[in-house]
């Protein structure tokens, strides 16, 4: 299979401190890959990096065989390159609806023409797509609600919607489960591992262990801006580097416990 | 050599703004606000202090002298049966003594701008403090407003010239051969500059080694620090608003005999472009960027009476195109495309419902318009006209303002823009009329195409100014468009080059007709102005700018903009494309306002730039967002406030003469209330949300169910 992103010494700088630091990272095509590592280790920095929030001072991020590079923010998600934001960054004013038609609607130099003679600029592909980004993310029924009014995790959830709404090849997904309670967050990587059915391939990061180690094929974990470790779930939880850097001895074994019972409740919730 | 003397020569302005622009950073550190007010706190001040000297001008007009005026007016008219009732009516006028000496009049004119400093803490600033930064914005929009427009009511618009007092005096002998330059310096010059030194390390030293300083300092990182130190933050708050307006006074007085109070108004911009240059929070940056940017616009001027300079280039165009240049280079390359991560944007926005039923809503409009028109009943013509033209700028800033939340003070000068430009191209340089003094050179375009013209250099020039909002946002991107109002004011409106004749005198445009048809409102045959068939013709331009607005919002592009209004970064990483969308949006609007302009040079039997004077863009703004700035009845209900109907009516009634200084006022007032009580939502929505609380309580359903918003049912009716 073929590399969907693929970065090469990725390296971003902020005034001295590297807080992505030569990464190199490779999503192919259809799978589920997952970053993870401690607070302030520079996963939020590397998704910012590669579609275009920050500027990158080494190294270079190819996506689907475009160099992103010279590449602004709105084309690389028009190339179906599309993240969603830690800090939620919804459009606070606008219904979820409207929040995911703000994705979904192309637009081009006639757009205006068309709004102003009230010609219809929705299809049936458009609504579907909706309702099924909706479906994914839990929010069927919510459509006209404003995000403000929502919880702070269904409000997460609004910007996963919105991002899938955007017809994504690659969905990069920055703690998306954060605010969720456990079976919340269980439900929601059933429904992930689900878009790869939608030729959607998915870039997880989330502190949520079990979620990680549960859905994903292919987990790197990044520390001080370095990825430290990469592999499959099992070899990233065995690894001792990242045991010791990373989940501490205990709660490793916490955590990889509960992530062997997970797994097995998400797999059929996957199917 | 010229330009070294001209560097010396702008100290003079420059120590001006560079007081204006520490009294800025005073307020901004104090509590977060930029004040847009600030040159209109040193206007009243200047005003206050020649009212109590009493020193007649050249024109010799003047009163007794040695009364003050407290910064409001009697909305109490002197007529009728309230005379008759003897209301005691609020006092304004408080006489002090005949000719009072210059020190106590010092002090007197410093204790009204510490009391118009408390004014502004007590009635605008505090109750704002938790609110958006855009109410803070609008409120302080709204108080320069207010403060311009009473000082018209409360001291006249007559020209004032002062000749200043002690050292700061320009009766005294000038410098001859100034350092062996030739030329003569003005006396005070030198003491100007010196004054603004000395007062700005005393503000400086003030906040660097005094416990109170060290509390806001403290308070300016978190209120916490204030607390500890023992000063309630809000204590200090008021204390810094007196201490900025105080030095705001000074500077006005002191830099009197060198220009006139209601010029200062208007030195705020290049106030702004000071405190900026000192990041807005340093003192000395601030001094040191009012001084350089006095010396760099006089050197600019100096510059213009070299033989190698360009004629289209005029004197007072440099001189207020060098603010603009500092501001926009300051704040572009400070700026960033994107916000960054975690930037606080303006804060929670007025909500945007679309407008259902746009088509019964503006028939109604329409047919209420004509009944009004001089077809039926000739009276309110003017009126509905006025309003009419009122309501498309308005359409043109519920576009820019409300829709994509780009805070463009200029849109009104793009009408003027249009208005000139349409003149210019239509003129030919034959008289109109035979009672005209000047003639208009030009190529004589048809009319349908001038008024293209027209409207295409308004869009042009909004893009141009769009440009910079790519990267400055919020309340700097006011800055950047307040500083534009004056720059192209100068640079163009007023360019004789340019704009021919038109840019000194009032011109008539020259015979408007469409495809055959006489638009104008001038009637050619019974000269009577108001003429039915423009009436009908800005009746329909109104109504097709009103549907193509609301088909906007309903639309794609709408969504996008409030996307873009609400979060710019969600906006790009939608793949919505933010610069495109931006400029789109400053086109729309620009597009509206350049046909404001084309309706106000048909209308108007004389075209003037006083017309267009930056402060009738600031009552377009105020009541814009009074009627409401996200909606199209906003629009219409702040035009009709404004264009003539009930405001003006009441205004004329007892500010002879000066109705638009009333306007102003009550505009102002209306801005800052709407600002605290509403959070800039406006009438529109307050009674569309008041009138569905009603219904729902009524039918006992419960209101959470009509949250969707629907404007038309409710306000069709005062249409
Ligand atoms: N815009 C920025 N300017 C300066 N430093 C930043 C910026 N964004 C992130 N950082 C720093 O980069 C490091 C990595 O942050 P981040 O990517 O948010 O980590 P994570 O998402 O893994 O928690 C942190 O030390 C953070 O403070
Ligand atoms: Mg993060």
């Amino acid at each position: 299979m073929s590399n969907l992103l693929e970065t090469k010494d990725l390296t971003v700088t902020f005034g001295g401190l590297n807080a992505n630091d030569h990464v190199d990272i490779e999503v192919t095509q259809g799978s589920f890959v997952g970053l993870i590592g401690p607070n302030g280790a520079g996963k939020t920095t590397f998704i910012d990096a590669i579609t275009g929030f920050v500027p990158t001072s080494a190294g270079s991020a190819i996506f689907n065989g475009h160099d992103l590079s010279e590449l602004k923010p709105h084309e690389r998600a028009q190339l179906g390159l599309v993240r969603t934001f830690q800090s939620l960054e919804l459009f606070e004013d606008l219904s979820v609806r409207d929040n995911l038609l703000v994705a979904a609607h192309p637009t081009s130099w006639y757009t205006l023409l068309l709004d102003v003679l009230r010609m219809r600029q929705s299809n049936d592909e458009i609504e579907k797509r909706i309702e099924w980004a909706l479906e994914v993310a839990g929010l069927t029924g919510l459509e006209e609600e404003l995000p403000t009014d929502l919880p702070h995790g269904q409000r997460k959830l609004v910007g996963v919607a919105r991002a899938l709404a955007a017809q994504p090849n690659l969905v990069l997904l920055d703690e998306p489960a954060a605010g969720l309670d456990t079976a919340e967050s269980n439900a929601l990587g059933g429904h992930l591992r689900g878009l790869l059915d939608h030729d959607v391939t998915v870039f997880l990061i989330d502190h949520d262990m079990g979620l990680v180690l549960s859905v994903c094929d292919y987990i790197y974990v990044m520390d001080f801006g370095k990825i430290i470790a990469a592999g499959t779930p099992e070899e990233v939880r065995t690894n001792p580097e990242v045991v010791a850097a990373y989940l501490g001895e205990e709660a490793g074994e916490a955590q990889a416990r509960s992530a062997e019972e997970l797994r097995g409740m998400s797999d059929t919730a996957g199917e | 050599m010229e330009l070294l003397f001209g560097l010396f020569a702008g100290l003079a302005s420059g120590s001006v703004f560079a007081l204006l622009g520490a009294g800025l950073v005073i307020a901004y550190r104090g509590s977060g606000v930029i004040n847009f007010a600030h040159g209109s706190v040193a206007a009243y001040a200047a005003f206050t202090w020649d009212e109590l000297r009493d020193m007649p001008g050249p024109t010799g007009i003047g009163n007794e002298g040695g009364s003050i005026y407290l910064p409001w007016f009697d909305p109490i008219p002197e007529w009728g049966f309230l005379k008759a009732l003897h209301i005691n009516n609020l006092p304004v006028e408080i006489h002090i003594m005949t000719d009072p000496p210059a020190w106590l009049a010092m002090i007197i004119t410093l204790m009204m701008s510490a009391f118009i400093g408390l004014l502004m803490h007590f009635l605008v600033f505090r109750p704002l403090r938790n609110s958006p930064m855009l109410a803070k914005v609008v409120g302080s929009v709204g108080i320069m407003l207010y403060l311009q427009a009473v000082a018209l009511l409360n001291f006249g618009n007559s020209n004032r010239a002062d000749d200043g007092f002690w050292v700061f005096n320009s009766t005294s002998e000038p410098i001859t051969n100034f350092i062996g330059m030739d030329k003569n310096l003005p006396r005070s010059t030198p003491y100007l500059a010196v004054a603004a030194l000395i007062i700005g390390f005393g503000a400086w030293a003030l906040y660097r080694y005094t416990r109170f300083g060290l509390a806001t300092r403290a308070a300016d990182e978190n209120e916490k620090g204030a607390t500890l130190l023992g000063y309630s933050p809000q204590f200090l708050a008021g204390l810094n608003w007196v201490i900025s307006s105080v030095l705001a006074g000074l500077a006005g007085v002191i830099f009197l005999h060198k220009t006139m109070p209601n010029q200062l108004n208007l030195y705020v911009v290049s106030a702004l472009a000071a405190a900026l240059v000192g990041s807005l929070t340093s003192i000395p940056g601030a001094i040191a960027g009012g001084l350089g940017l006095g010396a760099f616009a006089s050197m600019g001027v100096s510059a213009t009476s070299y033989e190698w300079w360009p004629d289209w280039l005029p004197v007072d165009g440099v001189r207020a195109f060098a603010p603009v240049l500092v501001v926009i280079l300051v704040l572009y390359f400070r700026g960033h495309k994107l916000p960054i991560r975690g930037t606080v944007g303006l804060g929670r926005q007025p909500r945007a419902p679309a407008t259902k039923h746009p088509v019964v809503g503006v028939g109604v409009g329409v047919v209420i318009a004509l009944v009004m028109s001089n077809i039926f009943i000739s009276k309110w013509e003017s009126t509905l006209t006025m309003t009419l033209v009122a309501i498309l700028a308005m359409l043109s800033l519920v576009v820019l303002l409300g829709f994509l939340g780009q805070i463009s003070l200029v849109q009104w000068t793009l009408a003027g823009i249009s208005s000139f430009v349409l003149i210019r191209l239509a003129s030919d340089g034959v008289k109109v009329r035979p009672m005209d003094f000047f003639v208009v050179t030009g190529p004589g375009w048809p009319d349908p195409l001038a008024a293209l013209g027209g409207v295409v250099a308004a869009v042009l020039l909004g893009l141009l100014i769009g440009i910079p909002a790519l990267r400055i946002r919020g309340v700097q991107l006011a800055v950047v468009t307040l500083a534009s109002i004056v720059a192209i004011e100068d640079l163009l409106m007023r360019n004789r080059p340019v704009m021919g004749t038109a840019a000194h005198t009032m011109n008539p445009t020259p015979k408007p007709e469409w495809f055959g048809q006489y638009v104008g409102a001038l009637d050619e045959n019974s000269n009577q102005t108001d003429y039915w068939k423009f009436t009908l013709f800005a009746i329909i331009v109104t109504a097709l700018a009103g549907l193509f607005v609301v088909n906007l919002r309903r639309g794609v592009t709408g969504r996008r903009f409030l996307a873009i209004r609400s979060n710019e970064r969600a906006a790009a990483a939608a793949g919505v494309n933010v610069a495109r969308t931006k400029m789109l949006g400053f086109g729309v609007s620009s597009f509206l306002a350049g046909l404001a302009g084309v309706l106000i040079a048909y209308k108007m039997p004389m075209v003037t730039s006083e017309f267009f004077s930056p402060f009738v863009g600031l009552a377009m703004i105020a009541f814009v967002y009074l009627g409401g700035i996200t909606t199209v009845w906003g629009a219409v209900l702040g035009g009709m406030l404004v264009g003539g109907g009930l405001l003006s009516e009441f205004g004329s009634l007892h500010f002879e003469g000066i109705t638009q200084a009333y306007i102003n006022a009550v505009g102002g007032i209306g801005l800052i209330v709407n600002a605290i009580l509403t959070s800039g939502e406006g009438i529109s929505l307050l009674v569309t949300n008041q009138a569905k609380a009603l219904v729902a309580s009524m039918r006992g359903t419960d209101t959470q169910e009509n949250h969707a918003d629907e404007i038309v049912s409710t306000e069709k009716e005062s249409v």
